[in-house]
């Protein structure tokens, strides 16, 4: 061991020393990973261009500044707001801070110098000539203390990379909490569309009942009718009960509970951005944002170093030393001790294989999970680029030529070609599109978070669900031939 | 919103639509050209007048006469408002009137500028097995770009029509039929005065539909005469105690039309059969004009005035109407339109109190349609269409172009009842039953 290389150890076993007392706060670790993101330039759960950056509130805020969540629930929320409210308030988000405080201590605790051992005997000899005799001894690991530069070297390693699992973890808390923000929304437009419809069947109904009441209508067109009314009664129910669902869904996301639950929502799901994606820009950004990848890589640079410290472990002879002195009544005796273990049987094989492994399952790891980010970006932006079409075509087109078909209906029905029931059964039509162009707006900024997400180096969307159909139905033709005498 | 406010709204939002209609619809009280004069057949019979349509010119060429048709696709007008891409003759729907002398011999070149063959079938003519147009039957159709020529002898008097015997479902639908008028070299019985042709017709055109639909079996809502649907028609302008002939041919594709006249009784006198025998003539004021077949009627009126002459199939009066909206007489308007109104604003409950109004209300209608249209009459509106035109009887109808109504003479004309009258002749509008 040259100097140089004497010095790298001596220097952080210095650090270790003056740092390891030092306490490890949650308050350091929201720093560190503030930093971190702002360093990588990760806006936290905001669309570009949405503003400055936001960040995790340090943990004193969350104890002492109650003043945050109420202020923003106080109106209506978007979903900027949403994603403040979860970095404020998801109880998950601060324990993987708490974890974080774990790796940190132990990455303390592996930079800590070993302990010395002191020994000391009485011994009071049966010859009552003879004084009460003391011994003592000081032992000291040696290896332990070689060791210890690599033990923090493996233990730092690993804290850099629960860093950034943390990093990510708030990128996927600000994630989770605008997707089911969304899907509130969504869940919000399709129960008053849902409505609407029970509206139609309802009208439909009174007609017929009126009808009925004169004599123009049967029994059994009446009882068809009431029954439409009840079926679509169980949808509104279902809407409903889907509206709550999603709203639970948010507030466990943003870890709101009792009074906060009340919150309302500002709107609905806008339309979607004319904002074209470049693939292959997105792939490279992706590649490169990937906290995925950067923490598979840390822990790479663990396992190595890991394999690196049992070699040393594993050819280094166990030292220890020590001095000794007995005191024999009269005078002490003083010397000193080595105690060389000798690596003949134990040379950490088994460790070494371990850590050796470890290393090509996360080398393995690696590029598997370059392959998934690489394929995650494509297919959300396919995602964003058909579920924006679908949905512009719905508002650009399908929806207005719903609207037109319902007015073109309503001539007809002047013109006494078609019924008041057919004209409620296109105007449910257009509340149907509007269903349909609701979901697919949905999956739209689903998408569009996911690459969001994604390009701040957030986790893989687990998947982006099944590509909504909606009720286009191309029917509508059903208006009746109508002519005729 | 009440009814009074949505016809303002249905008004204001069809202005267009109303003021374009208006400005093109030929109501009666527009100026039309007056009726024919005698014309140089034998026997010093008047020309025959087809109203709202024209007689085919013939040229005379070594005692020849010589017609062209020429099988074409035609715009044609039913009434204001309904435009309909049909086929024709000559540029007209219906095809024109071939009015010829009895032993005229007549060469008629036809021509077809239609995407498919056609003939020309002269249905009730006795003549040559070669000439009688029936595709496949008696002749190679005439295909697209190509002339044939027929010649014959119009060796019986009478009334018949031509129409094609090739795809006659679709070009009968849509509009390619015509009169024949053979006159007699030496006439029977008294003189007419007045001598009028008209088609009753059918058509299937959905409103806002331009083609009429060739495939339709049973739901017909165009009804007319000679390609005409009321106010479209041409009225009849006749002079009170002259004798009127009235040609009626049917060639729709399903219905008959018993058309009846108001304000006199004729007789049937001739079939395309030919004539009915004096003796078995009985007094009418309805004949029934079965599909395919021609009646021939005569009166002479006693009556002046404006009398209705219409179809009695009561739908065939109608303009346009659909079946579709279900039977809403009786209804609570108010109940309906509550719930529907906040989900199609523009909805308006109709035909609960009846449909005797809707003329009326200007609803916002599809475009080239004429639902609930009828036509303006000198006290209201007359809410008849369709087949439907009127019989003008005056007391000199040289002097009158059919633009004007008839001028009653005071105290001839039914008006609301003089409560006191009603009570001095015991009669109670409350009584109970």
């Amino acid at each position: 061991m040259n100097l140089s290389r004497k010095a790298q150890y001596i220097l952080p076993l210095a650090v270790a020393l003056v740092t390891g007392c030092s306490s490890s706060t949650v308050a350091t670790d929201v720093r560190d990973v503030n930093a971190f993101l702002a360093a990588q330039g990760r806006n936290i759960g905001q669309r570009p261009g949405a503003g400055s950056a936001i960040s995790m509130p340090t943990e004193d805020a969350w104890e002492n500044d109650g003043a945050e969540a109420p202020r923003i629930l106080a109106k209506p929320l978007t979903a900027d707001d949403a994603v403040k409210l979860a970095l404020v308030q998801n109880r998950e988000l601060r324990a993987s801070m708490y974890e974080l405080g774990i790796a940190r201590g132990q990455a303390v605790q592996a930079g800590l110098l070993p302990n010395p051992e002191i020994e000391i005997s009485l011994r009071a000899p049966q010859d009552p000539f003879q004084r009460l005799q003391a011994d003592i001894g000081f032992e000291y690991d040696l290896s332990a203390l070689i060791l210890v530069p690599l033990r923090k070297g493996v233990a730092d390693a690993e804290l850099e990379a629960t860093r950034v699992r943390v990093a990510r973890d708030v990128l996927e808390t600000a994630f989770q909490a605008r997707l089911a923000f969304y899907d509130v929304q969504a869940r919000q437009a399709v129960l008053d569309l849902q409505k609407r419809a029970f509206d139609a069947f309802q009208a439909g109904y009174a007609a017929a009942e009126e009808l009925h009441r004169v004599g123009n209508l049967p029994d059994a067109d009446l009882a068809i009718h009431r029954a439409a009314v009840e079926a679509s009664r169980i949808d509104v129910a279902e809407a409903e009960n889907a509206l709550l669902d999603a709203r639970e869904r948010f507030n466990v996301a943003a870890g709101l509970s009792g009074q906060q639950v009340t919150w309302t929502i500002a709107g609905p799901l806008p339309p979607p951005e004319d904002m074209p994606v470049d693939a292959v820009v997105t792939e490279k950004k992706a590649i490169t944002a990937s906290l995925e990848l950067a923490e598979i890589g840390r822990r790479m640079e663990a396992a190595a170093k890991r394999v690196g410290l049992h070699r040393t472990q594993g050819v280094m002879p166990h030292v220890s030393g020590g001095f000794h002195g007995e005191q024999d009544g009269i005078s002490w005796e003083l010397g000193g001790h080595v105690t060389v273990g000798l690596p003949i049987f134990d040379r950490a094989q088994g460790r070494i294989i371990s850590a050796k492994s470890e290393l090509g399952a996360l080398r393995e790891r690696y590029v598997a999970a370059a392959i998934g980010v690489r394929s995650s970006a494509r297919m959300t932006q396919n995602r964003i680029e058909s579920a924006g079409k679908r949905a512009r075509h719905y508002q650009q087109a399908l929806l207005p030529a719903r609207e037109k078909a319902l007015a073109e209906t309503l001539l007809q029905y002047n013109a006494m070609h078609v019924s008041v029931f057919q004209v409620l059964d296109v105007q449910r039509r257009v509340t149907e599109t509007g269903i349909a162009y609701t979901e697919t707006l949905l999956d739209y900024w689903k998408a569009r978070a996911s690459l969001d997400q994604i390009l701040a180096g957030g986790a893989r969307p687990r998947a982006l669900g099944a590509v909504s159909t909606g009720h286009t139905s191309s029917a509508g033709m059903d208006v009746g031939s109508g002519a005729g005498h | 919103m009440d009814r009074r406010d949505f016809v303002k709204l249905g008004a204001a939002i069809s202005g267009t639509l109303v003021a374009a209609r208006a400005a093109g619809q030929a109501l009666p009280s527009q100026a039309r050209p007056l009726p024919a004069k005698p014309g140089p057949f034998p026997g010093g019979q008047v020309r025959v007048v087809t109203p709202n349509g024209a007689t085919l010119p013939m040229k005379e060429k070594d005692g020849l006469k010589i017609g062209h048709l020429v099988a074409m696709p035609v715009d044609h007008t039913f009434a204001p408002g309904l435009e309909g891409a049909c086929w024709g003759y000559n540029g007209r729907v219906h095809g024109p009137t071939i009015e010829v002398v009895e032993g005229d011999r007549a060469r008629f070149y036809v021509t077809n500028r239609l995407p498919e063959p056609t003939t020309v079938h002269w249905h009730g003519i006795i003549l040559p097995n070669g000439m009688d147009g029936v595709a496949g039957l008696t002749q190679r159709p005439i295909m697209p770009r190509e002339t044939h020529m027929y010649e014959f002898t119009f060796d019986k008097p009478g009334t018949f029509m031509y129409h094609p015997h090739f795809d006659e479902m679709t070009q009968m639908a849509l509009g390619m039929v015509g009169m024949i008028v053979v006159h007699p070299k030496k006439p029977k019985g008294p003189r007419v005065d007045r001598d009028f042709a008209l088609i009753t017709h059918e058509w299937a055109i959905r409103a806002g539909m331009r083609r009429p639909d060739p495939n339709e079996m049973k739901d017909f809502n165009v009804l007319t005469f000679n390609a005409k649907a009321f106010p479209g028609t041409e009225p009849l302008v006749v002079g009170k105690g002259e004798r009127v002939r009235i040609r009626l041919g049917n060639l729709s594709a399903m219905d008959h039309h018993p058309i009846h006249l108001h304000g006199l009784s004729f007789e049937v006198v001739g079939t395309d059969g030919g004539d009915i025998p004096v003796s078995a003539r009985v007094p009418e004021t309805t004949v029934l004009v079965p599909t395919g077949s021609v009646r021939v009627i005569e009166f002479v009126p006693t009556e002046s005035g404006d009398w209705a002459m219409h179809c009695h199939m009561t739908h065939h009066i109608m303009n346009q109407m659909g079946h579709g909206m279900g039977v809403i007489v009786g209804a609570n308007a108010a109940k309906i339109d509550a719930r529907v109104q906040q989900l199609v604003p523009g909805y308006m409950t109709m035909g609960h109190t009846g449909m005797g109004d809707m003329a009326e209300m200007k609803m916002p209608a599809p475009k080239n349609s004429i639902p609930m249209v009828g036509g303006k009459g000198p006290f209201s509106s007359i809410d008849m269409g369709g087949m439907f035109t009127i019989l003008k009887v005056r007391d000199n109808p040289e002097s009158e172009d059919g633009s004007g109504w008839y001028s009653h003479p005071k105290g001839s004309v039914a008006d609301k009842a003089d409560a006191a009258m009603m009570q001095a002749d015991g009669v109670d509008p409350d009584v109970k039953f």
